[in-house]
């Protein structure tokens, strides 16, 4: 099966060694709080919010951000990630390399001057931030973190069922995706079909998603997808999974031969 | 187990210097004012926490319509509380509650990233985004769910959710025995993150 390893995390094997981590903290230090903020901040005055259901005014907000920030960027940069960094890197270290990536590649910031700046705080690291103060900009990420950006779009066109037997898709590994490598080629049955259509918030190319279509929740036997390193004793799992990942699996028509004679 | 990779004797001062950098230039070049990022954090800290989901549960567990109506209509269900405004704002636009349950354990998980419902649960926990919890917890949720405390017998059925889609999943926990009588305000505090997210159990009477 080709994926990579960020698609392909749930089930990886040979980390029970590992001692389970138990740090409840949110952030591991102050300055992750910063990027977080930063990239709520982007969120809410993100481009793509003109095409939100609840309706914002974009053009009333006095920003200079012009362009599209979605989890969907964030997701990508820390799958296009070399596998180890992934890994070595903790959970904010890897927002904060993909947050810089996308500042600098939209211009917003040049190298340069992340470098100057960095040096900067980097000798003053109590220093006040520039002082620009807008309400206005406030008010709209505030605003966009009560009321949200919902993906769904249009009623459902569901070409399943539920009850039915479904084959999830192995598409080639794109730069993004939210089909759970595990899941591949696996069978499970459909538990729920969604109200509603819903889009993602970018295309994923030959991977599928992007215009809205219809999710279902999908439940598996641990058994189907793990065989033999399935645990024992009860158990499902459950995966909502966009229609682009799922074909029907044909009824079986013909008896099955008795190869026992 | 020793660390398995190394890392600069500067490695915070430098993410520290970098997030202030970009910061600060954001605020000059006008994309974002001095007070955005703090007025974010301040929503998180004074809003959008696992009090949220605390009041939830425990309205679920003194109200059986109530928790009827949360698993099968979660947003309408929360809608009746008087919570902060902005329970369906981002991150909860689908949010969508599953109840444990004599046989029935859940637990909640995302392998592909981190996705978590945060206007109930606030904002995730560090061993939640860890790769070892989301790798292990697909395949051996009961070894996982062994090790954090929680054993569960073989004929419990384990459901495991992993969060792909729209959908933010949280756990309703069993109510626990010994607290017939108790007020919302008194069953609120039992009910902590990890118990909503189906990695341990609500806190026992006596152990508050």
């Amino acid at each position: 099966m080709r994926t990579k390893l960020q698609h392909a995390l749930g089930g990886l094997e040979g980390l029970a060694g590992w001692p389970l981590p138990g740090d409840e903290r949110v952030f591991a230090e102050e300055w992750e709080t910063r990027i977080f903020g930063l990239h709520v901040a982007m969120m809410g005055l993100s481009d793509s919010l003109r095409d939100a259901v609840v309706g914002y005014d974009l053009d009333a907000v006095p920003s200079a951000f012009r362009t599209t920030w979605t989890w969907a960027d964030l997701r990508k940069g820390a799958e296009s990630m070399n596998p180890f960094d992934y890994f070595r890197l903790r959970y904010y270290e890897k927002w904060l390399g993909g947050i810089s990536a996308y500042l600098l590649e939209n211009g917003y910031v040049t190298q340069a001057e992340l470098d100057a700046a960095t040096g900067h705080y980097r000798e003053h690291p109590h220093e006040a931030l520039p002082d620009r103060a807008d309400d206005a900009v406030d008010q709209q990420v505030i605003r966009y973190l009560r009321q949200g950006d919902s993906p769904r779009r249009g009623p459902a066109t569901p070409s399943f069922a539920v009850g039915d037997r479904v084959q999830v898709a192995n598409p080639p590994p794109a730069a993004h995706t939210r089909l759970p490598g595990y899941l591949r080629g696996r069978t499970g049955q459909i538990e729920r079909v969604f109200e509603g259509n819903y889009r993602y918030a970018c295309s994923t190319g030959s991977d599928g998603l992007g215009e809205p279509m219809p999710v279902y929740l999908v439940r598996f036997e641990p058994r189907e997808i793990w065989g033999e390193m399935a645990e024992t004793g009860a158990g499902s799992l459950y995966a909502e999974l966009y229609q682009t990942y799922l074909s029907h699996v044909a009824p079986a028509t013909t008896p099955v031969e008795d190869r026992s004679r | 187990m020793s660390e398995p990779f190394s890392y600069p004797d500067d490695r915070e001062e430098a993410s520290a210097a970098q997030v202030r950098a970009l910061e600060a230039l954001l605020i000059e070049k006008g994309v974002i004012t001095s007070t955005t990022v703090d007025k974010v954090l301040g929503y998180f800290e004074s809003e959008m926490t696992p009090l949220n989901g605390q009041k939830i549960v425990a309205r679920a567990w003194v109200d059986p319509e109530f928790a009827r109506l949360l698993t099968s209509d979660t947003p309408t269900a929360i809608a009746q509380l008087d919570l902060p405004e902005g329970m369906t704002g981002a991150e909860g636009e689908h949010i969508a509650a599953v109840a444990n349950e004599p046989g029935v354990h859940n637990i909640v998980i995302c392998t592909l990233c981190s996705c978590f419902p945060w206007p109930v649960l606030g904002l995730p926990p560090y061993w939640y985004k860890d790769p070892v919890f989301r790798a292990r917890a697909a395949r051996e949720p009961r070894a996982v769910l062994t090790e954090l405390g929680v054993p569960l017998s073989e004929d419990t059925e384990v459901r495991v959710w992993d969060s792909s889609g729209h959908s933010r999943w949280f756990v309703v926990p069993t109510r626990p025995a010994g607290t017939e009588g108790w007020t919302e305000g008194q069953l609120a505090e039992l009910v902590t993150t990890e118990s909503m997210i189906g990695v341990a159990l609500a806190k026992q009477p006596s152990a508050t």
